[in-house]
């Protein structure tokens, strides 16, 4: 039954990435990797767009609590986390696009975070991006933002962890 | 003839590439397209033909890579002595141990001891050309090239009057209107003489794009202050540091400029259709060429494309016929690098035209690619690259090579910044490369400019 059980969730989270980018079955690999059972959420500053055919990824460091600064390691270096979703053909038709997400940019994400704990999601829910160098305030994410840009129909995903 | 008893037989397709490409004997001339009228925008004639000049050198000629020919020094001086009659500078790019502290001696030949972009990268031996070249003390007794030689700035840049692909691509179909064009070819009237193989054009033709017979400042002089940094940037670590980083080495794309680089791609193989002309080459990657007949670009985005605003590593491709003429327009090319050669941006564009040659008594011989490049992040003026595509196979001739798809391996990894080949079970440390921003240029600067003054870059994390 455990595995009848694991195999329900693994069909979920399937689901789930389906319901995101739209075609699952043309996936280039597993999101099994992935903890489609919480969702984190995150505002951060774009450092890298990859626009990658299969699935885009952007590269960001995440914010401070205030808004004012990005989480730094301990030799002060901006922590960076990395969220992959449908293919950049399809990320551009939603307004995710090389040219729309400079370096930079602040937005906001929820995802599915890496079940080993390193620092990478797959998307869940809508995305928002702030008006250019327009960081929300403590503790808000750029959907609270007036004049932020809504990617996709869903609202910012509610985080079920830190 | 130590270079006989040290050469490889794994060298020897590069021995026979500079076979010809030292040789400045290109089969060809540089001769613009043949055309009965006078284009507003394609087919002018060249300021000066490549043919006609001598490369810089720092090189070798002769010996294990050119069989039959004498081994012999082509250049100013070796040792790291001043050639005759040329006063050396005190610091140079072979010296230096901070070359962005040199900006004000860029423009200076001697700089770079009169190397092209080319010979410095050759000095090592990156090219296998550049065996004990050097000298006892490398990179100090670096050679010199001929200060005298340099390809003239008129050839180099675009003749013509346009600032954008864009206009320039307006202004050769309204051209091509008023003569009652746009041709529209069927299967019946599309040249289809033109599908099969043509020879390898760096070993057919000389150009001035194999960087060989430029002074550095005379190319330093046509690029934005960003993109001479970049180029001088590389030169430094080609000359000085050797630590070379090709995107072929790494399996890395190729990019798009490699298309007119001297080694990244051989043989091409066309297919002409009267809908899509497709141009197939490559060595180390696969170079796909679709030019989409009589389609429109949409100009809404950053910069005009085809499909979704997603860069293209080698484009968009749109493209319409005169007569037996085909203009080509691309756009949304991704931003890379060559080697030797300046990097290109991301909002390059190029303008490209084929037109038939025919021997006197009229027989198709190949195509004359004419190509503008512009790039106004990267050249202050457009460029242009003139070469001829000798056809030298049908595809069912019976001893015509089929393509062969590439599939790169990689077995070549940075260690400590340099270019190191691997053995399977062997354990290395790897930092995953951040392919958008100038790889390559993370490993020099890593490794290799730690104590240097680079310039501030911007700090994107500060809200304060």
């Amino acid at each position: 039954m455990k595995f009848i059980n694991k195999l329900h969730k693994t069909i979920g989270a399937s689901l789930a990435v389906a319901a995101l980018i739209g075609t699952p079955v043309q996936a280039h690999h597993s999101f099994a990797m992935y903890d489609m059972q919480n969702v984190r959420v995150f505002t951060g500053v774009v450092t890298r767009v990859d626009p990658a055919p299969n699935h885009l990824a952007i590269f960001f460091a995440p914010m401070n609590e205030e808004r004012k600064n990005v989480l730094r390691d301990e030799n002060g270096e901006p922590i960076i986390w990395s969220v992959e979703m449908g293919g950049s053909a399809q990320m551009a038709r939603q307004g995710v696009s090389v040219n729309s997400f400079p370096q930079g940019t602040v937005f906001s994400v929820g995802m599915h975070a890496l079940r080993n704990g390193e620092n990478a999601g797959s998307r869940e829910g809508g995305m928002f991006k702030c008006p250019e160098r327009t960081p929300p305030a403590p503790g808000m994410h750029c959907d609270s933002v007036e004049g932020s840009i809504q990617i996709g129909t869903e609202p910012l995903a509610e985080a079920t962890l830190d | 003839m130590q270079v006989v008893r040290k050469g490889r037989f794994a060298l020897a397709a590069i021995a026979v590439l500079f076979t010809t490409s030292l040789s400045l004997t290109g089969t060809y001339g540089q001769e613009t397209a043949q055309m009965d009228f006078e284009s507003v925008g394609r087919g002018w004639p060249l300021a000066a033909d490549a043919n006609d000049y001598e490369v810089t050198g720092a090189t070798f000629r002769g010996g294990f890579f050119q069989p039959g020919v004498e081994r012999t020094f082509l250049g100013g001086a070796m040792g790291g002595e001043a050639p005759e009659g040329v006063e050396p500078l005190e610091r140079d790019l072979f010296t230096s141990d901070d070359f962005y502290a040199d900006r004000e001696l860029w423009s200076d030949p001697r700089y770079f001891r009169c190397n092209s972009s080319a010979a410095i990268e050759d000095l090592w031996g990156a090219n296998a050309t550049g065996n004990q070249i050097m000298g006892d003390n490398p990179p100090a007794t670096a050679p010199w090239g001929k200060c005298e030689n340099d390809y003239p700035v008129e050839a180099i840049v675009s003749p013509y009057p346009f600032e954008t692909a864009q206009e320039h691509y307006e202004a050769l179909l309204e051209e091509t209107r008023s003569r009652g064009g746009p041709t529209q070819h069927t299967y019946a009237t599309v040249p289809g003489e033109w599908t099969g193989i043509y020879a390898h054009p760096g070993r057919t033709n000389e150009y001035w794009y194999k960087m060989r017979y430029n002074q550095m400042p005379t190319i330093l002089s046509l690029l934005t202050e960003e993109y001479q940094t970049y180029y001088v940037q590389e030169a430094y670590h080609h000359g000085n540091t050797n630590a070379p980083q090709w995107q072929s080495q790494y399996c890395w794309p190729e990019g798009f400029t490699r298309r007119f680089h001297e080694f990244a791609v051989w043989e091409h193989y066309f297919t002409v259709t009267p809908n899509m002309v497709q141009i197939v080459a490559g060595v180390a990657r696969n170079f796909i060429t679709n030019i989409h007949i009589g389609r429109e670009f949409n100009t809404e985005g950053v910069v005009p494309r085809l499909g979704e605003d997603v860069p293209r590593w080698y484009g968009e491709t749109i493209g319409f016929w005169d007569g037996d003429a085909l203009i080509t327009w691309t756009s949304n090319i991704q931003g890379w690098k060559n080697h030797a050669a300046p990097e290109h941006s991301s909002k390059m564009q190029t303008i490209e035209i084929y037109t038939p040659n025919h021997d006197d008594a009229g027989n198709f011989t190949g195509l004359n690619h004419e190509t503008i490049f512009y790039d106004p992040e990267v050249w202050v003026k457009p460029v242009r690259i003139v070469r001829n595509l000798q056809k030298q196979n049908d595809y069912d001739d019976p001893d015509a090579t089929p393509y062969v798809f590439v599939e790169c391996i990689q077995s070549i990894f940075p260690i400590d910044g340099r270019a190191t080949p691997v053995s399977h079970g062997q354990v290395i440390e790897y930092e995953i490369p951040d392919m958008y921003g100038r790889p390559w240029a993370h490993y020099w600067d890593q490794y290799f400019e730690q104590d240097m003054e680079k310039p501030e870059e911007e700090d994107i994390f500060s809200f304060e």
